[in-house]
């Protein structure tokens, strides 16, 4: 009888708003993604999605790469220090505030770029805008507060330290990489408690220009962005600080670390993400198997697996690893494995299913069904391109890679010269020229 | 020291309200005193203040104002966010003091603290302390 009771209340309502005059609803129509290229080198990305909720964020080309010898972990350092008191608003202000609107700061790095995000209801857009301002351009790095952010260093890094993989990949750029790339996106332990104030005002002020800054919305108006660029995001102009050329070296780094389980990764020198071979990297690395696509599933569609599972009958995972950078990229494989599972690469069948392009299409397409994906999306083309290509320009890029251009792509993989970073129980594992 | 503060803390507060009102001097009687420019009564002032802060005696153990300064958990805060060199000046002065005043000496006349080389290190840092103290509680009202 609950259900009938239920049931009862609902045609209550059907009848009411038959019997209410309803007017016309209002038509959204969709827009598109608008991206303007300011006189400062400031590109202004947004798009109007009608969603409740906006999200705004300064990009910035400032990640761990253009980091100096000096002060290696500067960009870990600004990634705790998002909170702190700048120019206009105390850290109390700025955490309490963005609190009472119900809003969230977020800072994220890559190795390219550090990314401010705010999120919140679209009502009140214009505080937390205001205070992310503040954060990206006019930050104080007081002393003492600066001094406490040293125990929540210390616990970033003892976390990172925890997962193997994290661990695997750092010792891979580091290995792989002469400079600029193999800085860590941690702080090494050397530099906890020493990098000062002084230098992350250095880093601020040769790494955060106009020019290299991207200013994206989603759920806002483009004109208002746009004035908040102009207004706001010129306080330095140029292009800051030239990072150099990424150096690829291909050496080899192995971290004995005991445990039973053997995590290696094996890459050589791909792309950069503005060339055309990016995406047939991008389609090699779904043919090889790049995760499954089942929840708990057992990935014995992937090719890897398939081939491994020939030379082992102990428990392991593989898949492709495929990182793009503005002027260079990594592809190879990421396994794990048991200790005592010494394997060798297997060999690539060099056959393209179309199966795979199709997986990468779907993979760039449900990535930017959500707002973090879509505006991750936005973000990173504005910044690196200063335009936007709608999914519909990506797909038709991925479909224009041919099995040819795969082929290559997995020729110029086995050839190139190979880099290697292992971490675990490494008894039994080879060393890279006995791969 | 703390009684001396006190003083001074009463003294300074007069001088400021006769400031607060002009017309307390135009009932002086102008026929003793010279009317006064605004730089002269600075003059006056200054000169008042100069022997007050000799009057004081602090200078005398080679402490500056901002050393005797009652520590309150404003005051304290402020404290622990100077910068090392100036907080190390501080302690220095404070323990030379506390030397001097256990032997019952003072320094040589050449080493007592000039008013004009005083420097008021404290201020700006207590000025932040109090002001985000202030934030707060106004946050807290709403």
């Amino acid at each position: 009888n609950i259900g009938l009771h239920y049931l009862s209340k609902r045609l209550y309502v059907t009848q009411a708003a038959r019997k209410a005059e309803v007017a016309e609803p209002f038509k959204f129509p969709p827009q598109e993604v608008q991206v303007t290229k300011l006189p400062s080198g400031l590109v202004i990305a947004s798009l109007e999605n009608y969603s409740p909720a906006s999200r705004i964020g300064v990009l910035v080309r400032a990640g761990s790469r253009y980091e100096t010898f000096d002060s290696l972990g500067v960009t870990h350092l600004l990634r705790l220090a998002s909170g702190l008191t700048t120019k206009g608003a105390s850290a109390f202000r700025i955490c309490h505030g963005i609190e009472a609107v119900g809003g969230c700061l977020s800072v994220s790095t890559t190795r390219e770029t550090m990314v401010y995000t705010v999120d919140c209801l679209r009502d009140h857009i214009d505080t937390v805008m205001e205070y992310l301002i503040n954060v990206t351009t006019a930050p104080e790095f007081r002393p003492w507060e600066v001094s406490e952010l040293t125990p929540r260093l210390k616990v970033d890094i003892a976390i990172a330290q925890q997962s193997p993989q994290i661990g695997v990949i750092e010792n891979l750029h580091a290995a792989a990489y002469k400079n600029t790339l193999s800085n860590s996106l941690y702080c090494p332990d050397y530099m906890v408690g020493k990098i000062t104030p002084d230098k992350m005002h250095t880093f601020v002020q040769n790494n955060f220009t106009s020019g290299r800054m991207a200013l994206v919305g989603l759920g806002v108006d483009h004109a208002v962005l746009k004035q908040v660029g102009e207004q706001f995001l010129n306080i330095r102009s140029g292009t800051g600080t030239i990072g150099s050329k990424a150096l690829f070296r291909g050496g080899e780094l192995r971290s004995q670390t005991g445990g039973s389980l053997v995590h290696a990764a094996v890459v050589a020198e791909s792309a950069a993400a503005s060339s055309a071979e990016a995406t047939a990297f991008g389609v090699l690395q779904h043919v090889l198997g790049a995760g499954p696509h089942i929840k708990r599933g057992t990935n014995s569609t992937s090719r890897l697996s398939q081939a491994i599972s020939k030379a082992t009958a102990q428990p392991f995972d593989a898949s492709a690893f495929n990182a793009t950078y503005s002027d260079t990229g990594l592809f190879g494989v990421y396994t794990i494995s048991q200790a005592d599972s010494a394997r060798d690469v297997s060999h690539f069948h060099y056959a393209v299913l179309p199966l795979s392009q199709t997986q990468l299409k779907a993979e760039y397409l449900m990535s930017v069904e959500n707002s973090e994906g879509l505006f991750d999306a936005i973000g990173t083309q504005a910044l690196s391109e200063g335009t936007y290509h709608s999914p519909e320009a990506i797909t038709q890029r991925i479909d224009a890679v041919s099995s040819n251009d795969v082929v290559n792509a997995a020729k110029k993989f086995m050839s190139g010269k190979k880099s290697m970073a292992c971490s675990g129980n490494l008894v039994n594992t080879p060393f890279m020229d006995e791969i | 020291m703390r009684m001396l503060t006190g003083q001074r803390e009463q003294v300074t507060i007069e001088i400021e309200k006769r400031h607060q009102n002009p017309e307390f001097f135009a009932v002086l009687p102008r026929v003793k005193m010279a009317s006064k420019t605004p730089a002269a009564t600075g003059r006056l002032l200054f000169t008042f203040k100069k022997w007050y802060y000799n009057a004081c005696g602090f200078n005398k153990l080679g402490l500056v104002r901002d050393d005797t300064v009652y520590e309150n958990t404003d005051v304290k805060e402020a404290i622990r966010r100077l910068p090392e060199p100036v907080y190390n000046d501080r302690m220095f002065r404070i323990r030379r003091a506390l030397d001097l005043s256990m032997k019952h000496q003072i320094l040589p006349k050449d080493q007592w603290t000039k008013y004009e080389e005083d420097v008021h290190y404290l201020q700006p840092y207590l000025k932040e302390v109090i002001r985000e103290r202030k934030e707060k509680e106004e946050w807290q009202r709403k």
